[in-house]
């Protein structure tokens, strides 16, 4: 046989070769991708906040890993595994923008994770509005994140405000006419502020007495403040701040020879490292927190919370704060979204814009407690469902106290040997 | 009236740990003419120091401060030519130099703590912790007594040192002229390597005290930097004599102003008498001025 070469169908050929694959690379790439679903967590994994940062990935990738031991997110019957994309804010919120960017554009990520700290999830929350990519934020307490009224971006942890607040409430209504007067200090600086300013509304609600009402610079010497509450002794302190100023106050009060019949701080104390670090004197302290292990909630995928504080102690070798667990509870909220959206990714921007509104109309029951975003206000898009409880060191467990339907122990007041 | 005695022995216990804070730089100005704005993270590092011998080695603060000194003066001693050769080299400004150079080692030592410790505070328990002395209504926390006690201790020894030693002679002949004193028979740069070197350990040394009464972060450097300089300028920068009188008044001035009118204002007046000291009397209550 004579093949002669045809140089007219050797172009012909391989045009339309190229042509097949240019158009039939793509289609197989989607079908290799369309099963994942690709989110972008922006937190921060180094820097100052690290910390707190490696407490969020632990609770989006235990979500993660959880999910995927399921197959994956079920859309319409059919399940899409999670594959999770990172990027560092280094602590710093215009890193934090920059690696949400990131994760938008190179990655192309369908949903983000939001950051650690408010400060960051305000320079990143324009960037999921600007690219229309849903953002839940497991994290972040400020108020100021919600009075920006960020379409996109929804918040698990009610703000400081509404938390310190009602605990103040929950507190005064369990002491009943045990205790009639208060003092709220706080640091000046923007988160402390917000939480004194929650406790102190908290007082007025209560219809306790305000004794005192201050605010001090970070890294206050606070024998002035600890003398002039000895003075006055109210039957509670409150205290807005971070670990930090909470362990200069129990040190400083103890040297001073002071000991608050009732002393309630919030974020902080139930930290390890405040445990650690005031050892037998953190017995008695009371904390705020929206979610504990001991809080009768579940779910299909965590079980109670017990359950769920057992899986994070077994993976990660700690056991979970509110933080982690409401950083887990944020991929509950992508899964009941992504349901109730019905649509397979990966999803484009209109797509997106739908995911965010199914996002906005979550009512669920978790681990983490119930779920549910303001759709208007100064709250808007922040989840103000959970009640917080009140919780009290009693050798060095954390232990629900109040309200009624949340406590596991009997509240302690006044703590022994007070002043 | 007990509100008011209390807050008196808060300031006066809280001036002996600026005090030991200060003194050494103050040293350092009068001897090297630097104004070091490394004093902050040398007291940072040496409450941290004070939080490892604790945690891993179970020494008490009130004994591993002697141990701190000694490691500090070691540190400051290595150190110390390389500030004199700074301060002392064809610059057009060296004293400018001298000043951006110890900001440097300050943003390293407090870029390593971040690295090393992250933003967590730390606290260093001693067996003193806790208790304290019952003066009818005024209560003498142990811990600051102690930690005031041995602020003077150092300074003591350092007014004999500079007083009744021939070492001591030979600072303060550095500090009035270092070329007459070279010419002497000093050797200039010896001398000011030690110098800076019982600075570090002087100041390291208040850290060890402030660990014990408050806690450390990477953060603190900053505040007690900005104490030091406002104790020396309200002092006179190079009066080591002066440092004794400021230090009290800043304690006392900060514990009344908190107590009376509040702590979010304390700075505020702090730093505004400051800024009265510095137009009435530019040269401090006993200083020769900037």
């Amino acid at each position: 046989m004579n093949h002669k070469f045809s140089r007219r169908k050797f172009l012909r050929n391989s045009l339309l070769g190229t042509g097949a694959m240019t158009l039939g690379f793509p289609a197989l790439n989607v079908n290799a991708q369309e099963h994942n679903i690709r989110v972008g967590v922006v937190t921060s994994l180094s820097g100052a906040n690290r910390f707190g940062g490696n407490l969020t990935r632990r609770g989006y990738d235990l979500w993660a890993e959880e999910i995927n031991k399921l197959g994956g997110i079920e859309i319409e019957g059919k399940r899409y595994p999670v594959e999770m994309f990172y990027g560092d804010a280094q602590s710093r919120p215009a890193s934090g923008a920059d690696a949400a960017e990131r994760l938008i554009i190179q990655d192309e990520v369908d949903v983000l994770f939001g950051p650690y700290t408010s400060g960051v999830t305000l320079a990143v929350q324009p960037i999921s509005q600007k690219y229309r990519v849903p953002m839940i934020s497991g994290s972040a307490e400020s108020p100021n994140v919600w009075l920006a009224k960020p379409a996109f971006n929804f918040g698990m942890i009610p703000a400081v405000d509404l938390t310190t607040d009602k605990s103040m409430v929950v507190l005064a209504e369990n002491l009943g006419d045990r205790a009639t007067t208060a003092s709220v200090i706080g640091v000046d600086e923007p988160f402390s502020k917000e939480t004194a300013e929650g406790f102190r509304k908290g007082v007025e609600e209560s219809g306790l007495e305000l004794l005192s009402y201050e605010l001090f610079p970070a890294g206050s010497d606070l024998s002035a403040i600890i003398s002039k509450l000895k003075s006055s002794n109210p039957d509670i302190v409150a205290v807005g701040g971070h670990e930090d100023i909470f362990i200069n106050f129990v040190s400083t009060a103890k040297a001073l020879n002071y000991k608050p019949k009732a002393l309630i701080m919030h974020y902080g104390v139930t930290s390890a490292a405040f445990i650690k670090e005031t050892g037998t004197e953190s017995n008695g302290i009371l904390g705020v927190s929206v979610w504990t292990e001991g809080l009768p909630y579940k779910d299909e995928l965590f079980g109670t919370a017990s359950d769920y504080s057992e899986l994070s102690f077994s993976r990660w070798g700690t056991r979970p704060d509110y933080t982690e667990a409401a950083c887990s509870a944020s991929g509950l909220v992508l899964q009941d979204a992504a349901r109730r959206l019905g649509k397979a990714p990966p999803w484009d921007q209109g797509t997106r814009a739908e995911l965010a509104k199914a996002i906005e109309d979550t009512d669920i029951e978790t681990f983490y407690g119930p779920v549910g975003f303001a759709k208007e206000g100064s709250h808007y898009h922040n989840n103000t469902k959970p009640v917080p409880a009140v919780v009290q060191i009693k050798s060095g467990d954390i232990v629900p106290v109040a309200p009624e339907n949340a406590s596991k122990g009997e509240l302690v007041y006044p703590i022994p040997g007070t002043s | 009236m007990d509100l008011f005695l209390q807050t008196l022995v808060n300031g006066i216990l809280i001036g002996g740990i600026l005090i030991c804070l200060t003194i050494g730089f103050q040293l350092t100005f009068g001897v090297l003419h630097v104004i070091d704005f490394a004093v902050g993270g040398w007291t940072m590092l040496g409450g941290y120091t004070a939080y490892w011998l604790v945690t891993l080695a179970g020494i008490d603060p009130f004994i591993s401060i002697f141990l701190v000194f000694a490691l500090f003066l070691l540190i400051g001693r290595g150190l110390g030519p390389l500030i004199y050769h700074v301060r002392t080299s064809r610059y057009a400004r060296p004293d400018l130099m001298a000043l951006a150079f110890t900001f440097g080692i300050f943003l390293f030592m407090r870029g390593g703590a971040l690295w090393l410790w992250s933003y967590n505070s730390r606290s260093v328990d001693s067996v003193l912790s806790g208790q304290f002395l019952s003066l009818g209504p005024v209560t003498i926390p142990l811990m600051r007594l102690s930690a005031f006690i041995l602020a003077m201790m150092f300074s003591l020894g350092l007014f004999i040192l500079l007083y009744r030693s021939r070492f001591g002679m030979a600072v303060r002949a550095l500090a009035q002229n270092h070329d007459h004193a070279g010419l002497m028979g000093v050797d200039v740069k010896r001398v000011s390597a030690w110098v800076y070197g019982i600075y570090t350990a002087l100041t390291a040394s208040a850290g060890v005290l402030i660990a014990t009464i408050y806690s450390v972060n990477p953060s603190v450097g900053i505040r007690y930097t900005l104490f030091a300089f406002f104790v020396a300028v309200l002092a006179g920068l190079g009066s080591v004599g002066g440092v004794l009188v400021a230090g009290l008044a800043l304690g006392l001035l900060e514990a009344y102003v908190a107590t009376y009118i509040g702590a979010r204002y304390s700075l505020l007046i702090v730093f505004g008498t400051l800024y009265l000291v510095l137009l009435v009397a530019p040269k401090g209550v006993l200083g020769r001025g900037i």
